[in-house]
């Protein structure tokens, strides 16, 4: 494979030899990729401290087609995030954005619009009022842009819509979504949750605005974070490690 | 099919070198072989190095920092001439080790055993924290320097501490970055530079 430019952002970066790193990164035109970086942490290097965790970068990769590490051969910084130097809830929160693209994406495999609201949610991650939205969005926006979203408006059983069924909507989360009364009780482990619930996490997967009249710390809202996040240790098969740090 | 003593033997080392840092299944296969084909007083002097350093070596009781002695606490910490209100915050005893090089700083330190980071599992509990706010909550710390690496993840980790650290009438502060010295402007980048604005001091 020739070499590719793209942009990338650093997800991981762990320190080889004498003075390399190898630098797990996910870039807009590529995908995840983890990539050996000869010479990163010397002073004069030609990554030019573009290689920091979580920052935006212009690298130059080189694909290995096998098992072996693709070759990183240059990189820029293009973009810093400072809040996160400044900020512990808003870093745990990038550090929660680092784990799911590193562990709920493939190699190579890229998702440019994903990469684009990885970025967007980073630069915002300052705004402490809007912090929680915009995480349970980019959550819910890596799920549908990966094929795991969970279904939202039909029922995850028999498909049927799920329209006007009282206060209460079944949610099952091995099913991958809500489900119908009347599949309701045949069904094992469906938990029961209030309709605005079901309704706050539609407005936080949808384009446009109805996100932002949510209550950041309202119940509706709350009860949804605690969804999306049976929905991804259900997926990763065990509990996002910094996602309770970042008050998520 | 059964496989014979002498693979399994050499998978096993295979599989150890292979969880080195920065060792790969080839470069483990190669170290193996290497170690096959030495002599056995070397490759023994290798296994017995690592025993001893593993049955000798401990982390000092106060700093965390690596010693061998048979007392509690390292070299620095039982050293009455440095300066007993000072601790310099590293990540790691290699760090102490350039730091003590420099013969920049004469105070006290502390080793948190590793820094923040998210896709090596290491959270704020994973750190030796709670040690140094006993430390700092005995009284006689004027000042914390904090010398974790100038990257995201050390300055996470300065943030992390300089907020536990928010309740003690102290000094926190962080060692200066941007420029290096003997470089010049032309070269230095974007966040060299706006580091180095941020750190700028009377002259
Ligand atoms: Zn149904
Ligand atoms: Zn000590």
């Amino acid at each position: 494979m020739p070499s590719a430019r793209t942009l990338a952002i650093v997800i991981r970066s762990v320190e080889v030899f004498e003075s390399s790193s190898i630098v797990t990164v996910f870039t807009r035109e590529l995908g995840k990729a983890a990539a050996l970086a000869k010479g990163a942490r010397r002073l004069k290097s030609p990554f030019e401290g573009g290689l920091d965790l979580l920052s935006v970068s212009d690298i130059v990769l080189l694909p290995r087609a096998s098992e072996a590490l693709d070759l990183l051969t240059e990189s820029a910084p293009v973009e810093r995030f400072d809040t996160l130097r400044r900020d512990l809830a808003a870093l745990y929160a990038g550090f929660h954005i680092a784990q799911l693209l590193s562990d709920l994406t493939d190699v190579h495999d890229p998702h440019p619009r994903l990469f684009d609201a990885a970025r967007v949610t980073l630069r915002r991650l300052g705004e402490g009022d809007l912090r929680i939205r915009r995480v349970a969005r980019f959550e819910l926006f890596c799920l549908r842009e990966l094929g795991l979203m969970p279904s939202l408006d039909t029922c995850s059983h028999c498909g049927r819509a799920v329209v006007n069924e009282g206060d209460r909507v079944g949610f099952a989360v091995a099913l991958g979504g809500i489900v119908c009364h009347e599949c309701r009780p045949g069904l094992a482990q469906v938990s029961l949750l209030p309709r605005e619930s079901v309704a706050a996490m539609r407005a936080l997967a949808s384009p446009g605005n109805d996100w932002r009249n949510l209550e950041e710390q309202g119940r509706a809202l709350g009860w949804a974070r605690e969804t999306i996040g049976h929905v991804l240790s259900h997926i990763l098969g065990r509990r996002p490690r910094f996602r309770p740090l970042a008050g998520v | 099919m059964p496989r014979s003593g002498y693979r399994t033997a050499v998978d096993r080392l295979c599989a150890a070198l292979g969880r080195l840092p920065g060792i790969g299944a080839k470069s483990a296969e190669r170290l193996a072989h290497h170690l096959l084909k030495c002599t056995e007083a070397e490759a023994f002097e290798l296994a017995d190095a690592i025993r001893e350093v593993k049955s000798r070596i401990r982390h000092c009781q106060n700093c965390c920092h690596l010693t061998e002695a048979e007392e509690p606490l390292c070299d620095i910490c039982r050293d009455p001439l440095r300066d007993q209100t000072t601790i310099c915050v590293v990540e790691q005893s290699r760090d102490l080790l350039t730091l003590e090089k420099s013969a920049a700083f004469r105070g006290l330190y502390h080793v948190l055993l590793g820094r923040l980071s998210p896709l090596s599992g290491i959270g704020p509990d994973s750190l030796s924290i709670d040690t140094l706010v006993e430390r700092v909550s005995a009284g006689t710390i004027q000042e914390v320097v904090l010398a974790t690496n100038p990257n995201l993840e050390g300055d996470g980790t300065a943030l992390l501490i300089a907020e536990r650290l928010a309740q003690f009438p102290i000094r926190v502060t962080r060692l200066a970055r941007g420029l290096a010295s003997g470089g010049t402007l032309e070269f230095a980048n974007r966040d060299m530079l706006a580091d180095a604005f941020v750190g700028r001091r009377p002259v």
